[in-house]
């Protein structure tokens, strides 16, 4: 129980950190489907930088920058030249896959080093606590930010100006507009906002859960996350319980693989977007989006 | 759009902004908003010269340009509360909602506008949050305050509360500038009245120097006749409703078990305020919503509630809004045209392809009898001005003569020309001996056309009694009388 | 560097052997382009062509090696590609029935269902449809009954995209279903209003489109492969896009789009084998491609406003 926690927690992370950025961007209501690569560029790029700088901290600095810059890219397109965010989505992907496989290629040919990586927060005595320290003190330090995060997120979305400004926006940009808000800028500072976020969980992949970088190796995680903010309603504490339940899910997947119960090996890689599926099946009915998702904005000269 | 335009408001008085729709009323407000640049022209504040190429909403709001609109321009999922907090910029960075409501509270108390700070926006009546908008207005110490044409969504009774607010805020010493195209408003609230007409300013005046006829003139640039009707020769009833109730957008919007008759050759008019179940009515009638019981007949038939089962047992449906009068921008004239016939008309389509011929002939034609501008049939809809898509539109639902019309709010943000035409189209109609049923938010197009009036109140239909002036009609509207 | 782009040129349009392998590369590339520039012409954001060609070269596999094995090949071909168009257009029903009944977005179910077509192939080469010696990870090499005629190495499912993307106009501008899917995709509301209904239009198009992308499927494995493996598509539905948003969305101007991109993968695949330069960058083409037709867009818009304020 104490292990299928700890396992919870610890896959939970990387979804967790990009869906919670996918939710700063769809609050200030714009859909963001190239967080997947934006994710997948935070991987190779924290990778690259931990690699050649020997330091995982770096390499997290990186992929927030790179995240970051992918960011600038979307909201230059989807923000102000205002072409539909799911073709700039698909293109950021295109972009992504094809530009961090072409460098990993190109910088380490077939075989890619390990990289260094962020380990336990804390070791010996205080990771032998019973629960605290499997559920604590034994997770990277990806596992405590996004849970910061997470929280953060929600106080400045609820309790602060700016984050009623971002809700604003996203419900009715017109109206906020009208009240001298900038919608523009303010949607792209949550795209760049969000997508160092998603930058980060790109990292949490290539520096704590695995040491490597392979090719496409997101492997759907950033659209996974996209499910995760309409499961999680466009909270950030329901975003925080969905992505537990995502991580939930894959750490049984894994007990179930290495029991080996018999189950072909392709079934269990089906399984988090059959999952995923099901749940946004059972869930869109009653959520509520923010009003204006997915609409660019123009000023009517009316 | 405006051509060289001037105009002046002093403290302690209310402007009023007459023209009809088109004129150039809501640019000229844009401008003062922030929200509209101007190519040339200078503004004034308090007498100090503002500098109009940095001028955008927050300047305006800054100087204290209070900008009210026709659409509300409150975020409909947020409280008043928030609403009024998330433009303040004086304010800390913090939003403590239990502060923030009282503060919205107090506010309410006193500039004596009555509006609950802790529900959410889209849960008000159009009145209240009309209230809320002008409070975050003068919240944010707006010294002149613009109303965009702020009685199109009220009661009668709301419209006068409304003006006794104006009134005790000129009386403070504000400045008012009232937008409106009625002409009976304006003489009950303004003290100065400035008329523009394509455009251009055509006078400025005193509004005690002219009656409503003269203003009328000034604002149309020629005097309209009256509408011409004959009497009434009502026969066979062509629509019917029996008992039809249908689940609503919210619970005071949904239709409780509503009767009527529409019979050959009348005008059965159903005023109302929006919200009241007039958008569930329409879609029941167009056959988007599908209803919970009851049912509808035409020409003493039942027909099933499906878009197409309404319109082959002769039943068309007309609206001002150029979705729901299922107006395609993107598509030519012609395709628009036919676009309802795609199922079963033969003229247009037959063994499973488009007689694109045939449909520009019947466009072209149309555009002729109906004075359509420009009548190319393959020019794209979205370039038409909205008057004349909106003669598309009942050039369309006329095509063949249905026994029954049901036209919603006809003429919304159509000009006089073209509201005039389609009320003449209308009228035609039921000369004809067509059945007419028309919900219209517009109580004055309701009044001139409607041979019987109904009240559509919290899903529920009341009968007007001939003759019923505004007051008393208001009254039926507020559900406190003619039940 | 030069050696890349000789490589890239002879790989394409430079050789004999070039031209059959952009021709080769076309073929899919234009009938998914059509199926996502339907589905987009028709309002529906299909990013799922490649999990529907998955699907369709699953099920032509399944029929051609293990149900109808020994028909004869007059049956058989036409069967397999049936069968292709058939799993395509489950997939994507699957995602129109989704989003019908209970408002998923069909952009993130059709992503997840390519997901899920790539492990139903795992599964079925796993399992099922392995090979006989039950060695390799790929299915039985098809009869010869099922396979595709084909003149030197281009298919006869080359010819059969052109046609269909004929056809493919022809639907969208002549037919009554293509008025009305057109008419959805430019505005719902006023379809709806019209007697169209828009959730019914959304099953009927993303099925559609799957049945072209699986008709994409079953002619690869028909046509090119001549069996079943895992990578058997890589990354042609999202090339697909691509395609179609170069092509502005219009069913003729596929097939130069078409043609364009399936000149690049050629070509980045002689230059990645005589010049070592990495093939997935043909990605970061046709990301660029996306942003730049998106980009002419704007300029179309930007200079439209300024006429529209002259």
């Amino acid at each position: 129980m104490e292990a299928l926690l700890e396992a919870t927690l610890r896959l939970a992370a990387p979804l967790l950190l990009a869906a919670l950025g996918e939710l700063v961007i769809e609050r200030a209501g714009l859909i963001d489907i190239g967080i997947e690569g934006t994710m997948l560029t935070g991987a190779f790029a924290g990778f690259v930088v931990a690699v050649a700088t020997g330091s995982p901290l770096a390499g997290v600095a990186a992929a927030a920058v790179a995240g970051t810059a992918v960011g600038a890219l979307f909201a230059a397109f989807a923000v102000f030249g205002r072409v539909d965010q799911i073709v700039v989505g698909t293109a950021v992907n295109l972009l992504a896959l094809g530009a961090t496989g072409a460098g990993s290629r190109a910088l380490y040919g077939g075989a890619p080093p390990s990289a260094p990586t962020l380990g336990a927060l804390a070791e010996g005595p205080l990771a032998e606590l019973p629960w605290l320290g499997a559920l604590v003190f034994a997770q990277t330090p990806f596992v405590l930010a996004a849970w910061a995060l997470a929280l953060a997120i929600g106080v400045v979305l609820a309790r602060t100006r700016p984050g009623l400004r971002l809700r604003a926006v996203g419900e009715s940009a017109r109206a906020a507009d009208a009240e001298g808000v900038s919608v523009p800028r303010v949607r792209a500072a949550a795209v760049l906002i969000g997508s160092s976020l998603a930058g980060v969980a790109g990292a949490a992949l290539t520096l704590a859960q695995s040491d490597s970088f392979t090719e496409g190796m997101t492997a759907g995680r950033g659209f996974i996350a996209l499910a995760i903010v309409i499961f999680g309603r466009w909270s950030a504490l329901g975003v925080l319980l969905a992505s537990l339940f995502f991580g939930c899910a894959t750490a049984l997947q894994f007990r179930l693989q290495a029991r080996g119960v018999g189950i072909p090996y392709p079934v269990f890689l089906m399984f988090p977007y059959l999952v995923t599926l099901a749940v946004l099946a059972l869930a869109t009915g009653r959520a509520r989006a923010p009003a204006d998702l997915g609409r660019a904005y123009a000023r009517e000269a009316s | 759009m405006l051509d060289g335009v001037s105009l002046e408001v002093a403290q302690g008085e209310v402007l009023a902004l007459l023209g009809e729709n088109g004129a150039g009323k809501s640019t000229l407000m844009n401008v003062l908003a922030g929200l509209v640049r101007p190519d040339a022209g200078g503004l004034e504040l308090a007498g100090e010269r503002v500098d109009l190429a940095g001028w955008g909403p927050r300047g305006a709001r800054d100087r204290g340009v209070g900008m009210v609109h026709q659409h509300s321009a409150l975020v409909p999922a947020f409280t008043l509360a928030e609403n009024l907090g998330f433009g303040e910029t004086r304010a800390g960075r913090w939003f403590r909602p239990s502060a923030e409501r009282r503060a919205a509270e107090e506010q309410s108390r006193r500039f004596e506008l009555e509006a609950p700070a802790d529900r959410r926006v889209e849960e008000l009546s159009p009145g209240q949050r009309q209230r809320a908008e002008i409070l975050r207005a003068l919240g944010r110490g707006a010294r002149l305050l613009i109303l965009d044409e702020p009685t199109a969504v009220l009661t009668p009774g709301e419209a006068s509360s409304l003006f006794a607010a104006v009134r005790r805020l000129r009386d403070a010493g504000r400045a008012v500038i009232f937008i409106s195209h009625k002409l009976a408003e304006v003489e009950q609230i303004a003290d100065r009245v400035t008329v523009l007409r394509r455009g251009r300013v055509v006078a400025n005046l005193s509004a005690r120097e002219l009656g409503a006829r003269e203003l009328g003139r000034l604002m149309l640039g020629r005097d309209l006749p009256p509408l011409e009707r004959s009497g009434a020769q009502p026969g066979e009833p062509r629509l019917a409703l029996r008992g039809l109730s249908v689940p609503g957008v919210r619970e005071a919007s949904s239709l409780r078990g509503l009767d009527l008759e529409v019979r050959a050759g009348e005008i059965v008019g159903v005023v109302g305020i929006d919200g009241n179940g007039q958008l569930e009515l329409e879609e029941t009638l167009a056959g988007v919503r599908k209803p919970s019981g009851g049912e509808v007949e035409v020409s003493g038939r039942r027909v099933a509630l499906r878009p197409r089962a309404l319109r082959r047992a002769g039943l068309a449906h007309l609206s001002g809004d150029r979705e729901r009068a299922g107006l395609v921008r993107g598509m030519s004239l012609a395709e628009n045209f036919i676009l309802k016939g795609s199922w079963d008309d033969r003229r247009f389509f037959r063994g499973g392809k488009i007689d694109l011929g045939a449909a520009e002939r019947a466009t072209r034609e149309a555009a002729a009898r109906f004075g359509i501008v420009p009548p190319e049939p393959d020019r794209d809809i979205a370039s038409l001005s909205g008057g004349n898509a909106q003669k598309l539109a009942v050039a369309r639902e006329l095509d063949g003569d249905p026994p029954v019309l049901v036209a919603v709010n006809p003429t919304r943000g159509l000009d006089v020309g073209s509201a005039r035409f389609v009320h003449e189209q209308l009228l035609a109609r039921r000369a004809k001996g067509g059945a007419v049923l028309l919900i219209s938010a517009e109580l004055d197009e309701v009044l001139a056309l409607a041979d019987r009036v109904v009240a559509l109140v919290r899903g529920e239909l009341r009968v007007v009694p001939p003759g019923a002036d505004r007051a008393a009609i208001g009254a039926i509207l507020l559900g406190a009388g003619g039940a | 560097m030069s050696e890349a782009l000789l490589a890239l040129f002879s790989g394409s349009l430079g050789s004999l052997a070039g031209w059959t392998a952009t021709l080769r590369e076309t073929a899919p590339l234009l009938i998914t382009g059509l199926a996502v520039a339907l589905a987009f012409r028709g309002g529906v954001w299909n990013i799922g062509a490649e999990g529907q060609l998955l699907a369709g070269a699953l099920c032509a596999t399944a029929v051609a090696t293990r149900l109808w094995e020994g028909a004869p090949a007059l049956w058989l071909a036409p069967a397999v590609a049936l069968a292709g168009a058939f799993g395509g257009a489950l997939f994507g029903a699957l995602a129109g029935a989704l989003r019908a009944a209970r408002g998923v977005s069909e952009v993130i179910s059709t992503i997840l269902l390519n997901f899920v077509a790539g492990s139903l192939v795992a599964l079925a080469i796993h399992g099922p449809l392995q090979e006989a010696s039950r060695a390799y990870p790929k299915s039985d090499p098809f009869p010869a009954a099922a396979l595709l005629p084909s003149f030197g190495r281009v298919h006869a499912g080359l010819l059969a995209a052109l046609l269909l993307a004929a056809l493919g106009h022809a639907l969208l501008y002549r037919t009554p279903f293509g008025f009305r899917l057109r008419a959805v995709g430019l505005a719902p509301t006023a379809a709806r209003f019209a007697g169209i209904s828009p959730g019914r239009m959304a099953v009927t198009t993303l099925a559609l489109s799957g049945a072209l992308a699986g008709l994409a499927g079953a002619f690869e494995v028909a046509g090119v492969t001549g069996q079943l493996y895992e990578g058997l598509s890589a990354g042609t539905g999202y090339t697909a896009i691509a395609v179609a948003l170069l092509a502005r969305l219009q069913p003729l101007w596929v097939i130069p789009s078409a043609f364009f991109f399936g000149a690049l993968e050629a070509g980045a695949a002689a230059m990645q084998r005589e010049a070592g330069v990495p093939a997935v960058a043909t990605q970061i083409v046709q990301g660029l491609v996306i942003l730049v037709a998106a980009g002419a867009s704007i300029r179309r818009r930007a200079g439209g406003a300024r006429a529209e304020a002259g």
